[in-house]
């Protein structure tokens, strides 16, 4: 326990961020008891059981991310993991395709082994390089060739976006040259996480209030230009503020939220092509009032890997 | 001893297993622990499901369950016939009723549990059958129901499980999946076909419960 203790230590920016999420959740929750004693309605209900999940995501997020960096990276792997377990309950797969796919699983650990050294090259290779090779020639050994190309195509993809994506959140608290001088891992994680969470609120509420003109009508209904032009401003706005969490100038900053906000607007439309292809609403109904994890971190999986690099362009290269 | 065995299989290894790694819901488990004695009935696909089924019983009784399996196929060997004894808690009965007076009939040893105050564990569908196919029932949930009128029966569905482990493999993987108890079926006549389509109806009232 004292060692637990011990092992925390955060930056005073990191406190504030801690500070300033909090504050947004107690402020929601009252608001939404106010809102939902004065007009009870559906509306209110679904945002009051969304927001009750977000104090759980909260708390095992910030306890996962400042605790012992080992905790992270095993809480990262098990969110990869029931991502995958997702995807793989609701794709129609072959039955031959059972042993690759406790090779899929198995790759969850290794790229998540190389996360923690920090090893960089092999992290970027193992699943784009790989493991785009070996899942297609274990599937060749398994015999059958009937639809195999539809278990070629979607096995690697599936790593992509439960895997790969998710992982670079791990590799930002153990790249070396992302933890030197004034730039910390975990402080660009936070902002990372909080900008992108921030854009789907903020494209949902933006959507809500004055949405009016749908963008993507046969994907997703929900889905307004005013909720995506209002999300990619006010998000811009909210990243250029927590810029205190990161080594980078005003035009960089901006540069940075905004492609966040337009990349997690992609997440978001492509998760939500999946699942009208998949014929369902939410991947499983593991976070109540959200859905499953995919429907939650679809944004993440595209976001965090572009920012890892966009940082490694702007600051250490 | 066999108790303990039980307890540390099901209730410490298996629930944990099957619930973080396979990725296994309970619902309405909570209905178990006001029960003493009942026949549990399930729709059958896999091997997994005497394992979720076995994991979401409550320590106290859990030496006291026994599911049904059938003897062709688990005993056999004396190795296969402890390991059923002693970390399934199963009884073993043949598949076919007894025609001459030598032979052990399977209705007889599964009322003789029940009126020793065990509960039993049953698949009416007699087999796996095919992937995530409900067949008909046999006729021996009927006869048992018709025998001991007085103990509780219990519906269970288990969705999804037969992915997990499908007919035929040994590769055990992680799929979401659920199992669901419903409450106990009240039987309006004792009727052999009456308490055959009342078992089947409240397995599908209870698919229905969880959508």
């Amino acid at each position: 326990m004292e060692k637990i203790i011990n092992s925390i230590d955060l930056s005073s920016q990191i406190q504030w961020v801690i500070a300033i999420i909090l504050s947004i959740l107690v402020i929601a929750s009252i608001s939404f008891w106010i809102w939902n004693k004065l007009s009870p309605s559906k509306l209110v209900k679904e945002m009051t059981l969304r927001t009750k999940s977000w104090w759980g995501m909260c708390f095992i997020f910030l306890f996962a991310s400042t605790v012992n960096p080992i905790i992270t990276y095993i809480g990262l792997a098990f969110l990869s993991f029931f991502t995958l377990r997702e995807v793989y309950t609701l794709l129609k797969l072959r039955d031959s395709d059972r042993s690759t796919l406790l090779v899929c699983y198995l790759s969850i650990p290794i790229q998540y082994y190389f996360a923690y050294q920090g090893w960089y090259t092999m992290f970027l290779i193992f699943i784009p390089v790989f493991m785009f090779v070996i899942i297609p020639f274990l599937l060749v050994l398994s015999g059958d060739t009937d639809d195999i190309i539809r278990s070629m195509c979607i096995l690697p993809t599936s790593l992509m976006l439960g895997v790969f994506g998710i992982s670079h959140l791990a590799l930002l608290i153990s790249f070396p040259e992302m933890n030197e001088g004034n730039i910390s891992g975990k402080a660009l994680l936070l902002f990372l996480i909080f900008i992108t969470e921030a854009n789907d609120i903020m494209q949902f509420v933006f959507g809500k209030i004055f949405g009016r003109h749908k963008i993507l009508p046969k994907v997703s209904p929900n889905k307004t230009w005013e909720g995506f032009i209002g999300g990619v401003i006010s998000t811009t706005i909210i990243g250029y503020y927590m810029g205190f969490l990161t080594p980078l100038n005003s035009w960089q900053l901006i540069l940075v939220s905004f492609c966040i906000a337009i990349l997690g607007f992609m997440g978001d439309a492509i998760i939500s092509a999946v699942k009208r292809d998949f014929g369902v609403k939410d991947m499983s109904n593991s976070i109540p009032g959200h859905g499953g994890f995919l429907d939650r971190i679809d944004s993440l999986s595209t976001t965090s890997s572009p920012f890892f690099h966009l940082i490694y362009f702007m600051v250490i290269a | 001893m066999k108790k303990l065995i039980l307890i540390v299989t099901y209730t410490i290894f298996w629930r944990n297993f099957l619930k973080i790694i396979i990725g296994l819901k309970y619902y309405n488990q909570q209905i178990l622990r006001k029960k003493k004695q009942f026949i549990l009935i399930a729709n059958h696909n896999s091997h997994m499901d005497t394992m979720a089924i076995m994991s979401s019983m409550p320590s106290r009784y859990i030496h006291r369950v026994h599911p049904v399996a059938a003897e062709d196929f688990f005993g056999g060997n004396r190795f296969k016939e402890i390991l059923m004894r002693y970390m399934v808690n199963a009884t073993l009965i043949p598949r076919k009723r007894a025609n001459s007076e030598e032979d052990v009939d399977p209705i007889e040893v599964m009322s003789n549990l029940l009126k020793k105050g065990r509960s039993i564990i049953i698949y009416p569908e007699g087999s796996r059958g095919a992937a995530g196919v409900m067949t008909d029932f046999k006729k021996g949930i009927g006869y048992l129901v018709k025998q001991n009128p007085t103990v509780d029966v219990i519906p269970v569905y288990l969705d999804g499980l037969y992915k997990t482990l499908p007919k035929g493999k040994n590769l055990i993987l992680p799929y979401n999946c659920r199992i669901i108890f419903g409450d106990s079926i009240n039987f309006d006549s004792f009727d052999l076909e009456d308490i055959i389509n009342a078992a089947e109806k409240a397995i599908h009232k209870v698919k229905s419960l969880v959508e």
